[in-house]
């Protein structure tokens, strides 16, 4: 098996994906230049020509629309945020248009666009280059949402999307770009709606969301040392949620720790819980724990950025305290 | 004039430009019948929705603005892309989608234009490339893709977006206009400036009527014309069709017109006082139906007669439509799922191969991105 980086097996997609098939074509700002978004573009434009990577305008509610409009044209759009933050600026043509497309014309129209977008740490990134609200688009019917961990999931995910039928929004973490997996070379698939458990383990279940889960693997090695046997699994896509396989594991562990990179409230890691709470809340031997970001926009310092972000040492105690913890029922109130 | 606006129309006093000179009758004849039938459909609608209370959806008619989907209508292939404002029906027609399902639509039937999941403001027809929605200015620049994708794929259809004034206070209507300007795509932007926002008047809300201007500044030809000549209408838009589809970039048509009906509903709005009752009768007195049959029948090209049985086929027309929508099933047991989402995956299962692992190396050491 070859190894790969994450940003050159989401670039061996794409290139991939535009050999398949002539209806592929990427849109995004400045994806034609040798940087080539953080390395996921390079070297497509001398391959596929200027007609194939557009080098869009600053316009990023249009660049949606227009891969929508495309889209009803036969062509399967790759969009390209290098900022999750710019792309905000699309929140109309998502959620009033491409998220409904489907919907509104009673299963006679699909929308197969797909959707790239960077979320960005360290090196003081600060509160507009940092933000990750997967929570927000998850929340949308007719929008599927990945999270891929792995550089093998980021191709995987990448192809299924663009081959796929549904609009796709695919959070990369830029924490992950430089990490290295196996990865195939021929253009494979991986399903949405299937998490993975990357490590088995019987005492405690620890969830995690994309850039979170290199963390929660160093943490159950942390937890390894001192004999707890700690269940990792990767969502890798969080629209739609793997409920079965999340169920599963919990069923067998009795304890639940979510790791989400983003805010604590309103959160993935919230849905996690209350999705296992629904099923197996009876069945639970301790309080599940999420271990997210503060509710607070990300600061610039990088002490403050420290203080921020979540590492493996606090989901070591985190899955600590779910394992010393035993079932306390609290008494119904009055 | 020098230059069209709403002012120097009113000015001017009733129109007399329509001119028949050299025109095709049976090209007129067929604006025409386009227009009555309708005309006669949408009264039809307004007549049957109070008080029966059966199309129980907000309808935005559109008597008085007949005269830019008949070009339309006439000019559009089946396979080029029309994408509509909220005030939907002539749009829906233009493109030659059955007026059945229009009306089951509206009485939210399963045998409406999209089983009754989006109603008149949001109403489709993708297999008649049809494309509605609420909010205007969004399909605007979903025109703008439908051309990208035609263009990028060396096809000949091209795409045409009608919106009202008010969706050129959208910034992403100059993103659209832009990006269509700089690839010279094979689009087609027709501005029926009806003068109000709902009941806002444009120049409460722009700081004066010169939208074809602002827009020429991008380098696309623009024209202003008189929206209720359906004749100069229907030059316009055959004029920037024909170049849309050689390859020669897209069009700004502003058609200057009037809605009579209130915003939304079959009910007068006019107890708001936004507009006076002099300037809806100038209208009324300026409609596209008339003006066209005026001159229709001094050229022998329109008879009492003629025009009588166009008024019964589309009346009988219009009434078997609601009958069968009044007649037609309500959706039962929604599949939230499959309405949301698509389960198959033709194309990824044609071209991609499994794979399902679940290795990763664990053991790398976690590194900062780099600068910026």
């Amino acid at each position: 098996m070859r190894s790969l980086t994450y940003a050159q097996a989401i670039n061996e997609a794409l290139g991939q994906a535009l050999e398949l098939s002539p209806s592929v074509f990427l849109a995004g700002q400045m994806i034609d230049y040798k940087s080539g978004v953080f390395g996921t573009t390079t070297g497509l434009v001398e391959r596929f020509g200027r007609e194939r990577l557009l080098d869009f305008p600053v316009a990023e509610s249009l660049m949606t629309s227009a891969a929508l409009g495309a889209a009803l044209a036969g062509m399967r759009p790759v969009i390209i945020h290098q900022r999750h933050d710019f792309m905000m600026y699309s929140l109309d043509a998502i959620v009033n248009w491409l998220a409904l497309w489907r919907f509104k014309s009673n299963g006679e129209s699909n929308a197969p666009v797909t959707i790239r977008t960077v979320v960005g740490r360290g090196w003081g990134q600060g509160p507009q280059h940092s933000k990750s609200l997967h929570a927000w688009f998850a929340h949308l019917p007719g929008l599927q949402v990945a999270m891929p961990a792995t550089a093998h999931d980021a191709k995987g995910l990448m192809l299924e999307s663009i081959f796929g039928e549904n609009p796709t929004l695919i959070v990369e973490h830029r924490s992950l770009f430089s990490m290295t997996d196996d990865v195939p070379e021929e253009a494979y698939r991986v399903p949405f709606g299937k998490a993975v458990v990357r490590r088995s383990g019987g005492d405690a279940t620890l969830t995690a969301v994309g850039a979170m889960v290199p963390t929660a693997l160093r943490a159950a090695e942390i937890l390894a040392e001192e004999s707890i046997d700690v269940e990792v699994i990767d969502l890798r896509t969080v629209s739609p949620l793997d409920v079965a396989t999340l169920c599963n594991s919990v069923s067998k562990t009795k304890r639940l720790v979510v790791a989400d990179p983003a805010w604590r409230s309103v959160s993935i890691a919230a849905e996690v819980m209350a999705v296992v709470c629904e099923k197996l809340g009876d069945r639970l031997a301790a309080q599940p724990v999420r271990i997210c970001h503060p509710d607070s926009h990300t600061p610039m310092s990088g002490t403050l950025e420290s203080a921020y972000y979540p590492g493996e040492q606090q989901l070591a105690a985190a899955v600590r305290e779910v394992c010393g913890q035993s079932r306390r029922r609290r008494p119904h109130a009055a | 004039m020098t230059q069209l606006t709403h002012a120097a129309i009113r000015a001017a006093g009733r129109y007399t430009g329509l001119s028949l000179r050299g025109a095709d009758p049976d090209l007129v004849k067929r604006l025409h019948r386009f227009m009555l039938r309708l005309r006669i459909c949408e009264q039809a609608l307004m007549d049957e929705y109070h008080p029966a209370d059966e199309m129980r959806c907000p309808i935005h008619f559109c008597i008085g603005q007949e005269a830019a989907p008949a070009a339309l209508h006439e000019e559009l292939e089946a396979e080029d892309y029309l994408f509509s404002h909220h005030r939907s029906h002539g749009y829906y027609l233009a493109k030659r989608a059955p007026l059945g399902a229009l009306v089951a639509e509206l009485y939210g039937k399963e045998t409406g234009a999209n089983g009754g999941r989006a109603g008149s403001q949001d109403l489709s027809s993708p297999v008649c490339r049809m494309y509605g929605g609420a909010i205007l200015t969004g399909a605007v620049a979903i025109s703008v893709g439908a051309a990208l994708g035609e263009q990028l794929r060396g096809g000949r259809q091209v795409s045409v977006t009608g919106f009202g004034e008010a969706a050129t206070e959208e910034g992403i209507f100059w993103e659209a206009v832009n990006f269509a300007a700089l690839r010279k795509l094979p689009l087609v932007f027709v501005c029926e400036n009806n003068l109000y926002s709902m009941y806002s008047p444009q120049l409460k809300r722009q700081p004066d009527d010169g939208i074809s201007r602002r827009v020429a500044a991008f380098g696309v030809p623009t024209e202003t014309i008189f929206g209720n000549d359906v004749v100069a209408v229907h030059q316009s838009v055959a004029g920037a069709v024909a170049r849309a589809r050689q390859g020669e970039g897209p069009t700004f048509i502003e058609t200057y017109t009037y809605r009579w009906n209130g915003h939304v509903g079959p009910e007068s709005d006019d107890w708001l006082e936004y507009r006076s009752e002099d300037e809806l009768g100038f209208w009324k007195d300026n409609c596209p139906l008339a003006l066209l049959e005026e001159r229709m029948l001094e050229s022998g090209w329109l008879t009492a007669q003629s025009k009588e049985q166009i008024v019964r086929e589309s009346s009988e027309e219009i009434a078997a439509a609601i009958q069968f929508a009044k007649d037609s099933p309500f959706p039962t047991s929604p599949d939230w799922q499959g309405m949301n989402y698509a389960a198959e995956t033709p194309a990824a299962d044609a071209l991609l191969q499994a794979s399902s692992s679940s290795q990763f190396d664990q053991n790398q050491t976690f590194s900062m991105p780099g600068p910026y």
